[in-house]
């Protein structure tokens, strides 16, 4: 089976090079729109550590040991890598879905899997060019070590790829922009900010140290500080193996979503 | 001629058997619909707005999931998560223009080329010449969003037939597009059915289907009410023109 004239390319071929096109363009997108995309992340992200670190710092001085403004800086990369990581993907499939563009990919001969690893490539690489971009210029106002980089890397990864998932599932779900502001402004910002970003859970009273231990994202935290710092407040293995099962469960949900058509086909 | 050509020659372009398909609210939009589109030909679906036509082509492409029913490009499957392969053969005009506005108009053809398997030079290449075929090369660099209504509907066609399909369904492409460009499309159109691809047309301008079409059907409450040749339908139901046929068919 073939089109007429085209040379003969096996399906597999044929869908890998879908995929290629559709992460591409998932990765222009986020790089044209960078002034919307990347840098107020980044610029926000500036700010917590201007604002938090070095001003009220001076208050604090140190948590755990560390540096106040040292040990802010793995929270807010990963506070900006699942909140852009999520607001990129609902954005991205809402409006591919809300204009009708995403019939084009949807109608081609792509299978379910590559449309999800497509369209989750562009919440990881915005994600990863915030987390770089968020280290590299906190590094101007704060002298921090990485002293797991491997641990950071594979946290921002996993992280990426776990709340572009979710991003992904709310916009395929979404019937409107509000869903997606809620479940970014009511659900994951404030996940993101009792994730132990600004402060050590050692600090809380009960019930809400105990509480924190039911934030998804209060492990990412934790697997990044390590990452960055060597140190955190929960073990490594579990941070990280929190964070990957969560990622996990996102993932698996959104291919299941995927595969049924759900927001792509009637 | 070899047994496997006669076979590819018999083989319609388009089967649909028992094809049925509920929306919510109990909306019945396709009742066990049949339709043969013998490969080659150029025919024409015709039928009232809410009638169904859509809802088979949409079905045709994966964008629409029949609750039961076959449906086949030349012999191969379509429908389900296994019909996808057979997409590479199938190009798909919709009738709602929806075009990828974060993207210039030569990219979102390359695009389109790739997600159908062609690889990136070929996509290239096949993009240009779909520009200058429908005069739209010096519009290469623009995004859609930014192109006249003409453009986009041109654009929107130029998209369909990039990957080269055997098969091509055009949902109502000349709706709202002035009477110049309607003849540039159809001579285009005509060309390449003269080349040896279907054409699946719906269109509500029922002068145009009786020029076009080698063969109609008309659809009605999801279901097909009669099908033919232009000429032998006039006869059958006695009327002098195939708008005449429609009415008595399918109007209301």
């Amino acid at each position: 089976m073939t089109a007429r004239g085209a040379r003969i390319d096996s399906l597999r071929t044929a869908r890998r090079r879908g995929l290629a096109a559709l992460t591409e363009r998932e990765a222009f997108r986020v790089l044209r729109l960078w002034r919307q995309t990347i840098v107020p992340q980044i610029i926000a992200a500036t700010l917590f550590v201007v604002v938090f670190g070095i001003a009220l710092g001076r208050e604090i001085r140190e948590i755990e040991g560390v540096p106040y403004e040292q040990f802010i800086v793995p929270g807010l990369v990963l506070m900006g890598v699942v909140t852009q990581a999520f607001a990129n993907n609902a954005t991205s499939l809402y409006q591919a879905r809300s204009d009708g563009f995403i019939e084009d990919p949807v109608t081609s001969p792509m299978a379910p899997r590559h449309l999800m690893v497509g369209y989750l490539s562009g919440g990881v690489l915005r994600s990863i060019l915030i987390a770089v971009g968020t280290l590299a210029v906190a590094r101007i106002f704060v002298e921090y070590p990485i002293e797991r980089p491997l641990v950071l890397a594979a946290t921002i990864v996993i992280a990426a790829i776990g709340f572009s998932a979710l991003g992904t599932i709310v916009g395929l779900y979404s019937t409107g922009w509000e869903q997606q502001n809620f479940t970014l402004n009511m659900v994951i910002q404030p996940l993101a900010f009792l994730g132990g970003v600004f402060y050590s859970i050692n600090a809380l009273s009960e019930p809400w140290r105990s509480l924190t231990f039911a934030d998804p994202i209060f492990y990412a935290v934790s697997a990044a500080r390590y990452g960055v710092l060597g140190e955190a407040e929960v073990s490594p293995w579990l941070s990280v193996g929190v964070t990957t099962a969560v990622s996990a469960v996102l993932l698996a949900w959104c291919w299941v979503l995927f595969r049924r058509g759900v927001g792509l086909r009637t | 001629m070899s047994a496997d050509a006669r076979a590819a020659e018999s083989t319609p372009a388009l089967r649909c058997r028992g094809v049925h398909k509920r929306f919510p609210h109990d909306v019945i939009a396709l009742d066990g619909l049949d339709l043969e589109v013998p490969a080659g030909s150029f025919f024409g679906l015709l039928g009232p707005n809410g009638a169904g036509k859509t809802t088979l082509i949409r079905s045709v492409v994966g964008l629409n999931e029949p609750d039961a029913g076959e449906i086949a490009v030349f012999g191969h499957n379509a429908l389900g998560p296994g019909g996808a392969p057979t997409r590479r053969i199938v190009g798909y005009a919709p009738q709602e223009i929806a075009l990828d506005k974060f993207v210039q108009v030569q990219q979102l053809l390359e695009l389109h080329g790739r997600y159908f398997g062609l690889e990136r030079r070929d996509a290239r290449d096949r993009a240009a010449e779909m520009l200058e075929q429908f005069d739209l090369t010096n519009k290469a660099r623009a995004y859609a969003n930014r192109l006249s209504g003409g453009m986009r509907r041109r654009l929107l066609l130029a998209r369909a037939l990039l990957h080269r399909p055997r098969l091509v369904i055009l949902d109502e492409p000349t709706a709202g597009v002035d009477i110049e460009l309607r003849q540039d499309l159809w001579s285009y159109i005509r060309r390449l059915h003269a080349d040896g691809t279907t054409i699946l047309l719906t269109t509500h301008y029922l002068d145009e289907a009786d020029e076009l079409c080698e063969q109609v059907a008309f659809i009605r409450d999801g279901r097909i009410a009669a099908e033919g040749e232009p000429d032998q339908l006039r006869e059958r139901f006695g009327a002098p023109r195939l708008e005449d046929v429609y009415l008595q068919l399918v109007g209301r």
